[in-house]
């Protein structure tokens, strides 16, 4: 130390800065997760509550340890697009929102993080029925890229109409049986909408739809087979089905005979139900549960009926949301991981538990016969949800997967405000002809945007026959 | 000095140096990179040449974001740094010991998260039940039903009210400490020579704040400028219409949503451009009103 150049203080700062840069890279080199058989990351703390008993069943099943981490949802897709693209360490499964799959998917298949299951699934069976088959199919459509599958299916997410019995049924003497179709629906929601007090406010309305479009227009497109994106990757705002339920959405929002309000979400949501504001809501299974927390004072006074059909004999219901559970290429042990995401997403007593737990419908049909599902739910009437959830489940439409779909659906948005401040200002002539306009439009800029990108616009040359001649790097 | 006196600096500098050079030298030469590559998916890009930035420049979202931000940024600079001279001079202005008190209460909302004021406020802003639009109707019977996140027209007041909200009593903070400098005795010497509140504050206390009042100029600018988790809380998104899109936003939803990192890195060389040009500026127009 006495021979130290540059004195006593300067040997000491780095002493002390090399034994804190040792443990530093000591304590940051050994990952928690290494002591670990497998990581599972999910982002919805109800889910992770579901797997609890599941997860300690397949731990002591493997002799294994596994450690189960919540990660909220944006930050769940944030991690992991940054550890893919720097090959960091990622989870070994991860549940992440099917909206971004299609983020997931992108690029050239061996570049994709996510494990291809699609062999998995149509080979492996269970009393001659392949694991493929015990799914809803179309829930495969959002995890999916040219006919792969990526990710399990974690819901089906059917969407069914919640409304007041008390008052719709009760009080109002609305026989439910009657709103077979929207026409039929928004004949009654123009009776019952209506200022009660006098105050130049309407105290009621029929049905809770956002004015600015949002996501409340989307599950009307796939009930009628419409939606963003076709199973190849086109886009499809502009079709005639998509300006009909646009210029129809529209005069349900504005103007002096609309019959919706926007009832918001979490408190105000809650408010408006329990006062009776609204009449109808959306109500996919998650929202279910979700009410039943809100408004637990309306019990018995709250029911499910299947969406109004757009034509007599027509699908009657939607699907709003979905989850998917992928298994990581960087996944040390495939074969555990996989064992592992049958034990959760495919062992039917736990599914029924959880769907107890959640009111979220599973995807695994044969799980829907258990009696679980059968279960009054004195919230809703006492009405068997599970069953009735269950019994619109396999008519779902599918919904496909893009790295462009957030921007689409914020255009298509963007074209039904502009076509609702047109119904605003000059009513319904030329209404139709204006939102057409608007959708080309937007659907044009989209396009533009896709084609931009140098790779996409590549894919398509070469499938017209052209062949690429740009220099590419990996 | 021996050769290992002159290496002694840089031997000390070395951890920051190389900390600098991975965190901050590397990413950015990788930024200038990026900037003229598209990707697709983690692995692959393509060299593309100024595509992005020509295609940045010329993209009508990217025309909405600027106005966005810029409107935001202007509402920052006109509305609430004025207000915020205005408290401090206030608190500024009488001795009590309710000072500390309302010193607290005009800065306690800048410690509160963007995301969480933004999602607060959503619920605040909500038709019908929301307590601002609640307040409004008691007070002057207007506003109950109004929908300030889905009418694109009423977006951005909305971020303006809740920007307001966060960071008048911040910028209040920095003006106090600039006003409790002002010389006093020059205050009192322009009083005796007759001169009125309004005098005095022109001549006397402008000048004497003014470093402070660039300095918080150029930083509420360049945070304008950066705006992003706020409105994407509040608006859960980009809002009607894009009315809640910001530069930021757009870089957001350009390289992380739809995957092209290589026009989110353009844009995000724009965005350092524009914020260095008006940074210059008001700097230009600070030392030009100096020498006047």
């Amino acid at each position: 130390m006495t021979n130290f150049p540059y004195g006593k203080a300067p040997f000491w700062i780095l002493v002390l800065s090399l034994v804190t840069g040792v443990i530093l890279l000591v304590v940051s080199g050994k990952s928690d997760n290494d002591s670990y058989d497998l990581v599972f990351v999910t982002f919805a703390r109800s889910h992770l509550e579901g797997y609890q008993k599941a997860t300690k069943e397949f731990e002591k099943e493997h002799e294994v340890r596994v450690h189960t981490q919540l990660v909220s949802g944006r930050a769940v897709k944030d991690r992991l697009q940054s550890a893919l693209m720097t090959d960091a360490e990622v989870p070994d499964l991860v549940e992440t929102l099917a909206d971004s799959m299609g983020y997931f998917t992108q690029g050239p298949v061996e570049d994709i993080g996510f494990m291809d299951l699609t062999d998995l699934l149509k080979q492996e069976q269970i009393n001659g029925v392949t694991l493929y088959d015990r799914f809803v199919e179309s829930r495969f459509s959002r995890l999916s890229r040219n006919g792969r599958i990526y990710a399990l299916p974690h819901d089906v997410h059917p969407l069914m109409l919640c409304y007041r019995r008390d008052i719709v049924e009760d009080e109002l003497g609305i026989d439910i049986n009657q709103l077979q179709t929207w026409d039929d629906f928004t004949r009654i929601g123009r009776q019952v909408t209506k200022d009660l007090d006098g105050d130049g406010n309407p105290d009621r309305f029929m049905i809770d739809l956002d004015k600015a479009g949002g996501d409340f227009i989307i599950p009307l497109l796939q009930q009628r087979d419409e939606g963003l994106f076709d199973v190849d990757g086109n886009l499809t705002i502009d079709t005639e089905g998509v300006i009909d339920t646009i210029v129809w959405y529209i005069r349900q929002c504005y103007g002096p005979n609309r019959i919706a309000f926007s009832a918001g979400w979490g408190q105000t949501l809650a408010k408006t139900i329990s006062d009776g504001l609204v009449l109808f809501y959306y109500c996919p299974d998650w929202r279910s549960k979700q009410f039943e927390m809100d408004v637990p004072q309306l019990e018995g006074k709250l029911a499910l009926m299947p969406l109004p059909a757009w034509k007599p004999g027509e699908r009657r219901v939607s699907t709003w949301g979905g989850t998917g559970l992928a298994i990581t290429k960087a996944c040390k042990n495939k074969e555990l991981a996989w064992a592992y995401a049958k034990k959760l997403y495919l062992k039917r007593e736990d599914l029924g538990d959880r769907f107890m737990a959640s009111y979220i419908l599973p995807p695994v049909k044969d799980a829907w016969e258990l009696p679980i599902f059968q279960t009054p739910i004195p919230l809703y009437s006492n009405q068997p949800i599970g069953q009735l959830y269950a019994a619109l489940a396999p008519d779902i439409p599918p919904n496909y997967a893009s790295p462009y779909y957030e921007l689409a659906r914020s255009k298509l948005s963007e074209a039904f405000l502009n076509a609702a401040q047109y119904y605003q200002e000059q009513g319904k002539t030329g209404l139709r002809d204006y939102t057409r306009s608007e959708l080309k439009r937007v659907s044009a800029y989209v396009k533009k945007v896709m084609i931009h990108n140098v790779f996409y616009a590549d894919a398509m040359q070469n499938t017209s026959g052209e062949t690429s001649n740009r220099t590419m790097s990996k | 000095m021996t050769p290992s006196n002159r290496r002694a600096p840089w031997f000390f500098l070395s951890p920051y140096l190389l900390l600098t050079l991975i965190f901050f030298i590397y990413p950015f030469l990788n930024a200038i990179i990026l900037a003229f590559h598209q990707t697709n998916g983690p692995k692959s890009r393509a060299f593309v040449g100024w595509r992005n930035f020509i295609f940045v420049l010329s993209d009508s979202d990217f025309h909405t974001a600027f106005w966005n931000t810029t409107i935001y940024a202007l509402a920052s600079i006109c509305v609430q740094l004025p207000l915020s001279l205005g408290f401090a001079m206030l608190l500024n202005a009488k001795k009590d010991n309710l000072k500390g008190i309302f010193r607290l209460i005009l800065f306690s909302p800048h410690l509160v998260g963007q995301v969480f004021v933004g999602i607060i406020f959503a619920l605040l802003f909500m038709p019908r039940h929301g307590l601002f639009n609640r307040f409004l109707q008691g007070l002057i019977f207007w506003g109950l039903d109004q929908e300030w996140l889905s009418n694109p027209a009423l977006v951005m007041p909305a971020l303006i009210i809740v920007s307001m909200w966060m960071y008048v009593g911040f910028n209040m903070i920095y003006f106090l400490a600039a006003l409790q400098n002002v010389d006093q005795e020059l205050t009192e010497a322009a009083m005796i020579d007759g001169a009125n509140a309004w005098h005095r504050f022109w001549t006397v206390t402008v000048p004497a704040i003014k470093p402070v009042a660039v300095f918080v100029v150029i930083m509420s600018t360049i945070g304008s400028y950066q705006l992003f988790e706020m409105p994407y809380s509040m608006l859960r998104g980009y809002g009607p219409k894009n009315a809640g899109l910001t530069i930021v936003g757009y870089l957001y939803r350009t390289a992380f949503e739809t995957g092209d990192l290589g026009t989110g890195a353009a844009i995000g060389w724009v965005l350092a451009l524009i914020i260095f040009t008006f940074s210059m500026a008001q700097m230009a127009i600070a030392r030009g009103m100096e020498i006047d």
